[in-house]
Formats: structure tokens, sequence, C-alpha cells
């Protein structure tokens, strides 16, 4: 690590007063220096409020770095020169110059970034780049997302190429990355075939991060497309490309379509596993076929695929959304013999069942079962809980409930509290009402807005049918 | 069983995705001057004024014993609120919203 001269130091100190100025004494900024570093004069200590920038670079703790904050190209190199011409022992770590072309590249383009690295190498011998001085490079290339083309992406990767370091698997993987972080999918399509036919295709995990990155914002025939051509330069779809894309069907409602996937899957010589499976059976559950949901349950058990805490999970919430609490509940002590034991989501699940069946109380008495087995009900428990005893009429006990939730301080969610509202409203305490909108607020339950619209929705329904000569 | 019906289920989530609505609400809007004594600022929206009158209620402790749902006015509060020696807490939306009137477009 180099000593920073004077004029460093000026220059940071004058940071603190001017905020933004042009002058390029002012273009840097220190970072705060690690307090471990031997040299490093101590007057430095008393920087460390330093107002750094939070979107440069993060880099390594023990390498000083100067963040750049003009796109400026010969100041950049002026300041480059004075740190390196006034500093004794400048470190031979390229991690160090990585991270000054890391802040200079995050101001500028990348042409003048290319620019500065030549500068860097030719007028300090001492430091000669790595592949990740390139990597810098090839992320600048990639990050700028109104760029029509990949020329840019071409040029990094040529320089990396003629300077010894020909792209490898890390290099694609971050490139594609890059590419799809800026909403360059078609792009990062183009890329990743280029480097498969230039024998530098994606490993598993980068395939898998596209494809999982395609369909989500892609279409499906998009995403087909893509699998059809990288078959070419035979990288085909493992399981976990096939889960990615069952749930990504699933999430869409098309069970058809993951039904043909997994028969798909079958036929590639992949054995369905536990992941796959839950998937699928979470797809049924979100179309509330509880049938379904069973048989998928079964043939999990035919083909020898032991189920885990999600399957189960996932079992009981469909099962209790569809409105087979019964099935629901002898799952509960299926799971619990298998050696899974239930968690606050089982318990949810089925009490939320139970409440849409109007058995409020036996969802009530369910609480007091997993209090006592030691599982901790979280806020979504009290509010399913909240949300049925109002709607079967029990605001005594739901009135109980909430005080309950008011000292442990849990949030109301919108439904629970509109209901609690409403039933207060109609048991004519409206008092009651105004001390769970109070709540509501400060807990930060709901926003102002929200809480009190809804309840003066519910006072203007009050109105409305005492007008029409109803008891409230 | 009626008026189970008439529940304003849909109502109370148009409010809160309605712009104008909210705004309605939570606009800052010049006093009138009885309410500005007892806001003690010049300037508050609905909601504010509303939320200051119902913690006011509970700080004197206006309501009535025998029935929470009814608030005895005191001087104070009377000035504000038409003149009323007590209001039902059902009506104190509508009481609230006769000081923050519609803007004309």
């Amino acid at each position: 690590m180099g000593k920073f001269p004077q004029a460093f130091r000026r220059a940071a100190a004058q940071s603190l007063l001017k905020t933004k100025t042009s002058s390029p004494s002012s273009a840097i900024q220190e970072q705060t220096p690690s307090p471990n570093l031997p040299y490093q004069p101590q007057k430095y200590s008393s920087s460390k409020n330093k107002p750094t920038k939070n979107n440069a670079p993060t880099t390594k703790p023990n390498a000083p770095s100067i963040i750049f904050d003009s796109p400026n190209l010969s100041d950049a190199k002026s300041i480059f020169n004075s740190l390196i011409s006034s500093s004794r022992n400048t470190p031979s770590d390229p991690s160090f110059y990585n991270s000054i072309l890391k802040s200079f590249s995050s101001v500028s383009s990348l042409q003048d970034s290319i620019l500065f690295l030549n500068h860097m190498i030719k007028t300090h011998p001492p430091f000669s780049p790595n592949r990740y001085t390139y990597h810098t490079l090839l992320v600048q290339s990639c990050s700028s997302p109104d760029e029509q083309d990949l020329s840019n992406v071409h040029n990094v990767l040529n320089l990396m190429a003629n300077s010894g370091f020909p792209p490898n698997e890390g290099s694609t993987d971050l490139a594609l990355r890059t590419l799809c972080s800026c909403g360059r999918e078609e792009q990062s399509i183009e890329l990743v075939k280029e480097l498969s036919e230039k024998n530098s295709p994606p490993d598993n995990y980068t395939y898998n991060f596209l494809v999982r990155h395609l369909v989500k914002n892609r279409s499906v025939s998009t995403v087909d497309c893509f699998l059809q051509d990288m078959k070419e330069f035979g990288i085909k779809p493992d399981l976990v490309t096939y889960t990615i894309m069952i749930d990504n069907v699933c999430n869409s409602k098309n069970l058809r379509e993951a039904t043909r996937l997994l028969g798909v899957l079958s036929e590639e010589g992949y054995k369905p596993d536990c992941y796959v499976y839950n998937t699928i059976m979470k797809g049924y559950c979100n179309l509330s076929h509880g049938s379904q949901v069973l048989e998928v349950y079964k043939k999990m058990q035919d083909e020898g695929v032991k189920p885990d805490h999600y399957t189960y999970n996932t079992l009981i919430f469909g099962l209790s959304k569809s409105g087979r609490v019964k099935e629901a509940k002898k799952y509960l002590q299926v799971m619990t013999e298998l050696g899974h034991f239930p968690d606050a989501i089982t318990y949810t699940s089925l009490m939320n069942g139970m409440c849409r069946e109007g058995d409020a109380l036996g969802a009530l008495a369910l609480l007091g079962e997993m209090e006592g087995k030691g599982c901790i009900p979280n806020s979504c428990t009290y509010n399913t809980l909240l949300h049925g005893l109002c709607k079967a009429r029990l605001l005594d006990k739901g009135v109980e409930l909430y005080e309950v939730m008011k000292k442990g301080d849990i949030k109301l969610e919108t439904g629970s509290y509109g209901t609690l509202l409403r039933a207060l409203c109609r048991n004519g305490k409206v008092a009651e009402a105004y001390e769970v909108f109070d709540y509501a607020i400060e807990s930060k339950s709901l926003t102002d807005v929200a809480a009190y619209s809804t309840l003066e929705s519910m006072l203007k329904w009050m109105r409305k049918a005492r007008e029409q000569g109803l008891k409230v | 069983m009626k008026f189970l019906k008439m529940l304003p289920q849909r109502l109370k989530m148009a409010v809160v995705d309605n712009p104008k609505k909210v705004a309605e609400l939570i606009d800052l809007v010049n006093l009138p001057t009885m309410l500005r004594e007892f806001m003690g600022q010049s300037q508050s929206s609905q909601l504010n004024c509303f939320r200051r009158v119902w913690s006011y209620v509970k700080e004197n402790n206006l309501q009535d014993p025998s029935n929470k749902n009814v608030v005895n006015c005191d001087e104070k509060l009377k000035s504000i609120l038409l003149g009323k020696s007590k209001f039902e807490l059902t009506e104190l939306p509508v009481l609230i919203k006769l000081h923050f009137p519609k803007k004309p477009k």
C-alpha cells in the first residue's frame, strides 16, 4: 500500500467541505483505510467519516482505493500519475489497480476505461493485469442497458483473448448475468450461442441461471427455442432445468404443460425427485384441485420418492384450501409419525381450512394444541384465526385473540382488520372499532389511509343500514 | 340478514387504489378559523384532523360512560362540530368531512 501524497489528503479534506466541485483535486475521495495497515499514517483515522460513494464497487477491505467521480479521462490519468510518482512503495498486487479501474469504469465510458487501462500498463510496469482486470471491462461492456448490439462486448472479449486471457466459463457467467440484469435477454442468448461455438460454453449453473431468468421474463416459445438451439452445442436441460420450467408453468397455472414436461423429463432419462413433485403439487394447490394434490402424493409413494417436510406442508395446504380438512388432519398425523415436525405453516394452513368450513372453534383449539407442542404461532396464524372467529360470529373470542395479538405486538393484516372492524360495528361496538383503528396505525399494520378508509366505509354502511330502519 | 349483503367489501379497497380519494384524505388544506384554534396549526389533512379529534375525545374522557359510542362535547369540541352538545362516533367522519369541502375543479 502506498503512502498517499499530501495533495491527496488535502483533496480528501476539501471534499468534506465542498460537496461537489469540478476541480480535479476534488475528483477523488479517499475511502476509509482499514486500521490494520501498518504504514498507514495515523492522521487517516480521523478521516473515517468521509463521504464515500456507496455505489462504488466494493473492494477488498485492505486495499485503499480511489473513488472517481469524474468521467474525464485526462483527469483520471493525471490522478493516477501523481499517485504512482509520489508514493515510494506502490503495491504490486494487481487487485489494487483493479479496484482503481473498477472505480473509474463505474463513471466512465468503456472506451475511456480501456484507454485508462492501457495508460496504467504503460506508465506503471509493475502492474500486470490479470483476468479480473479484464472482467471489470467485460462487466462494463455488458452493463449499459440501451446498447443495441454486442459490439462492445466483442471488443472486450477480443481484447481478453489478445492479452492472453481467453474467455473461460467464469467470463461467460459474468457476461450473461450482467446482460440479464440489464434486461438484455436477447443479446445474452446471442452471446451464449457465440461463446458455445467458440469453445467456452456455459456450465450447468450458468445455463440454468439463464433459463430461470428467461422463463421469468420471456415467453415460453422463446425459452423452447433457446433450449433447442443449445442442444446443438451438446448442452441439454438437466433435472434442475426441468424443475425451473415446471415451476414456471405451474405458477401460470398451466398444469397441462407441466404434465407434458414431466413426460419429457422421464423420456430424457431423468427420474423426478422430491423437488419436481413438490413443485407440481404446489401447482395443483394454486388451482385448489385437492384430488390432484393427493394424486401427486400417491405417485410419489409409488415411485419411491420420499416426501419431505415441504411436501407435507404443501399437501396439507392444498387439501385445506380445497375444503378437504378431514384428510388434511389425517396427514398432519402421518407427517408427525414420519418424524417431520409440523411448523407454524402447517398449522396455519390447517386452521385456514377449518375456518373456511366454519369450524373456527376447532381452529382455536388447534392453536392451543400447537402451542402445547412448543410450536410458536406467527402473525399469519393469528390473523387467520382472527378472521375466522369474526366471520363465524364469535366476536368475544375474536376480541380475546385480538388482545393477545396486541400484547404481542402482532400486526393486523388488511383482511382480518376489516373483518374485525365489521364485526365490532355490527355489534354496536363503534368505540372499540375506533380503538382497533388506533392500534392498526400505531403498530404500523396498515397505512393511515387504508386503516381510515376501511373505518370510514364501515361507518358509512352502518348509517345507511340505520336509515333503512335496520337495527344495528 | 338483509344488510349482510350490503357489506362494502369491495368499496374499501377501491379507496386505497384511487389516488384522488387518497389525496382527499391526506392533502394539507388551509383550515377554517375555528379549526385552526382547535388544531393549533393552520394546515392539516382530513385524516389528521380526524385522528386529532378522536385523541382529544380520549384524552379528555368525553365518551359517555353509559354508552361509549356517544361523545359528550365540551365547549371546544362544540365549536368545531356544528355546536352539537353530543354526537355519535358513527357520525364523526362525516362531521370532519364538512370542514373539508371538495375542491372545485
